[in-house]
């Protein structure tokens, strides 16, 4: 049997309460008494019992009102009464019932049907505990569940919040389906002002996709102000997701890199509908399909990072969005697709995209969420004059001496297949506090150089053909493909802090094991500024690094280059 | 979600019908995790021909029965693709991790 009762016994007569009391303790239940419709309400009250017996005719106040008072009285938990009466008071019994009683015996009484009754009685409070534990755990359970969620909110918010989503040339915006988005918008611009965009759509909804999509802010940020290229940055979110993330959950994902300054857009697609590129007329330029399965899917062996570079002539926008915004379902077999947000784009002029979705998609919403996260995001590409140069005259910021600093590399094929050099090497130059200011500028002159020297001194590659039509396009391809099969050949970099004259330099070296190149004619013709404004791709490095350093010589058959820059 | 189960030899299939989202969870993995502990079969097909919406917890569902497949020696082969089911399993590039027949 369940646990004993405290069985409450109202009666004025105390032969009919021992009669029940003999009843109950033999089935092991505990009794106390009252004498009248009063007191049986105080030790209601005082001693919390868990069935009553209640005697109708009584002095001061009968079983019916005790009844009324009790059931009036804020109550934890059902106490089933019992009315206890002679039959002839049936009208008594059925007032009684009505006024809150649950059931009634007759007197005199039969004792195997009182035994009947506890024992009726004591299962269906065992039953009453049961679910009373199981809604105080539902209870504790779910605020547990919410503080939770609150701090799960809190930190999200935090990890994916970055002022890097404020970008001028940036608008976007999220629904979520439920508290937490599964949908992560991430963007911040290179050490060189390329802007870079992340859309990831964790599978599933709710805190666990949260959860997912999670872990690739710290990355995606952390190699963007390195300088990482976006094919290193797709690579490194794929292999963290898939050691830390179980089989069924994965990202997909939108990674794109927009130049402005070198008219490209960059974009690997792993999972997600159609990136577009759309021109003012609002026709669709360029079309990125996903190419690639979702992030954290395949084992980094297996995984690809190619991604595919657009060369744009005319100003237009980069739109990018996650499925849940082609998935809107009405209900009534209405569905925003594909087809109807790229009607929208054309419809939309520039510059108002984001308001056009907007209001469509709200239209088809109606103030309710989606069944899953929708995002939306939109870049400005302006269609820029060759900038002269981003930082024209630079006042020097380093005050007082430095300590001599010496550091030189020297890389062969096969790190120069592998390794991502100059963010490698800005690794190290960043430890220096000295150089610490200056990373974004050492940024772009460590790449012009070691990309001559790569691209021109190793590939053999001309830089001239950028400039035809597709031109660009093949010159990646190719030198995707030779620096793939690179076996030979080697670049060192030698950089050199000390002071010259009072004054903090930086001594940039770089050689490379390639042919060289007529040097002299070479700075006289392409490098001069002139030249650099005509809109020309190429050239213009070594125009830029004269620019931002104080001197640049070639020596050697042209192969060995010199920078000097002025802290 | 309904599944129902077909047997020919070595070679099972589940054929599934309505709606492949998550709450679809317990009864695929029900389906399936007894024919991973049957030897006598070799190869799983998973039709979809009366699928009409996949959502991306199914495509993470189908990533968990292809990781303990391969665990337990057996193939995942997905058939009857049509509509919107198989435009989500292209955008997906599934069929670079699973033979569709």
């Amino acid at each position: 049997m369940g646990k004993p009762l405290k069985i409450l016994v109202v009666d004025d007569t105390p032969s009919n309460a021992k009669q029940l009391e003999v009843v109950a303790r033999k089935l092991g239940h505990e009794t106390i008494f009252a004498e009248d419709g009063l007191v049986a309400i105080e030790r209601y009250q005082s001693e919390h019992p868990d069935l009553i017996f209640m005697d109708i005719m009584m002095p001061r106040m009968d079983g019916i009102n005790a009844v009324e008072h009790i059931r009036a009285l804020p109550a934890e938990k059902w106490v089933p009464i019992i009315f206890f009466s002679a039959l002839e008071s049936v009208q008594d019994i059925i007032q009684g019932l009505e006024k809150g009683g649950d059931d009634y015996l007759t007197k005199p009484a039969n004792l195997a049907l009182v035994r009947a009754k506890i024992n009726g009685y004591a299962r269906v409070l065992e039953m009453q505990d049961a679910v009373r534990q199981q809604t105080i755990e539902l209870l504790d359970w779910r605020n547990e569940a919410e503080e939770q969620a609150r701090l799960g909110y809190h930190v999200i918010n935090r990890l994916a919040d970055a002022d890097g989503l404020k970008d001028p040339l940036l608008q976007w915006f999220n629904i979520a389906a439920t508290t937490f988005s599964g949908d992560l918008m991430c963007a911040t611009r290179g050490p060189d002002g390329v802007l870079y965009l992340m859309l990831a759509d964790a599978a599933g909804h709710g805190l666990a996709a949260a959860l997912s999509a999670l872990p690739l802010t710290q990355v995606f940020y952390g190699m963007v102000v390195k300088g990482f290229p976006l094919t290193s940055i797709a690579q490194e979110l794929n292999r963290k997701l898939k050691a830390i993330m179980p089989a069924d959950r994965f990202v997909a994902a939108i990674l794109a890199a927009v130049d402005i300054d070198h008219h490209t857009l960059e974009i690997w697609n792993g999972g997600l509908p159609d990136a577009l590129f759309v021109d003012a007329e609002g026709a669709i330029q360029k079309r990125w399909c996903s190419k690639h399965p979702p992030l954290g899917v395949l084992p980094p062996g297996m995984f690809s990072a190619l991604t595919e570079t657009y060369h744009f002539h005319q100003a237009g926008e980069l739109v990018v969005y996650s499925d849940g915004l082609v998935e809107i379902d009405t209900g009534h077999g209405n569905r925003l697709d594909m087809a109807m947000l790229e009607a929208v784009l054309r419809q939309t002029p520039r510059g108002r995209s984001l308001e056009g979705v907007r209001d469509h998609v709200d239209a088809y919403l109606r103030g309710q969420p989606g069944h899953d996260d929708i995002s939306f995001a939109v870049v400005a590409v302006p269609l820029e004059e060759r900038k002269s140069l981003p930082v024209a005259t630079r006042q020097s910021v380093q005050q007082g001496p430095v300590s001599e600093w010496r550091l030189e590399l020297a890389w062969s094929a096969q790190e120069l297949r592998e390794i991502d050099i100059v963010p490698a090497v800005l690794g190290l130059t960043n430890q220096i506090r000295a150089l610490k200011a200056h990373q974004g500028v050492l940024f772009l002159v460590l790449s012009e150089l070691f990309n001559n020297a790569l691209d021109h001194g190793l590939l053999g590659l001309d830089s001239s053909k950028k400039d035809t039509e597709g031109g660009f396009e093949s010159y990646l391809a190719q030198r995707a493909e030779r620096l793939a099969n690179l076996k030979h050949g080697q670049i060192d970099i030698i950089l050199h802090l000390h002071m010259e004259d009072e004054i903090a330099v930086l001594d940039i070296t770089l050689a490379d094991s390639g042919q060289g190149f007529d040097f002299n004619r070479y700075l006289a013709d392409i490098g001069a500024p002139e030249n650099v404004d005509k809109g020309q791709y190429h050239g213009r490095g070594i125009a830029l690094v004269r620019q931002l350093s104080m001197d640049v010589a070639y020596s050697g058959a042209g192969n060995r280059v010199w920078a000097r820059y002025k802290l | 979600m309904l599944i129902r189960e077909t047997r020919t030899d070595a070679n099972a299939t589940l054929f599934l019908e309505g709606r492949f989202d998550f709450n679809s969870h317990r009864d695929f993995r029900g389906a399936y995790d007894n024919l991973l502990n049957d030897p006598g079969a070799r190869t799983i097909e998973i039709n979809f021909n009366r699928v009409d919406y996949l959502d991306s917890s199914a495509l993470g569902m189908l990533l968990l029965l292809r990781e303990k497949a391969e665990a337990s020696g057996k193939s995942v082969t997905l058939s009857g693709l049509q509509g919107t089911v198989k435009q989500v399993l292209e955008i997906a590039n599934f069929q670079r991790l699973f033979t569709i027949k």
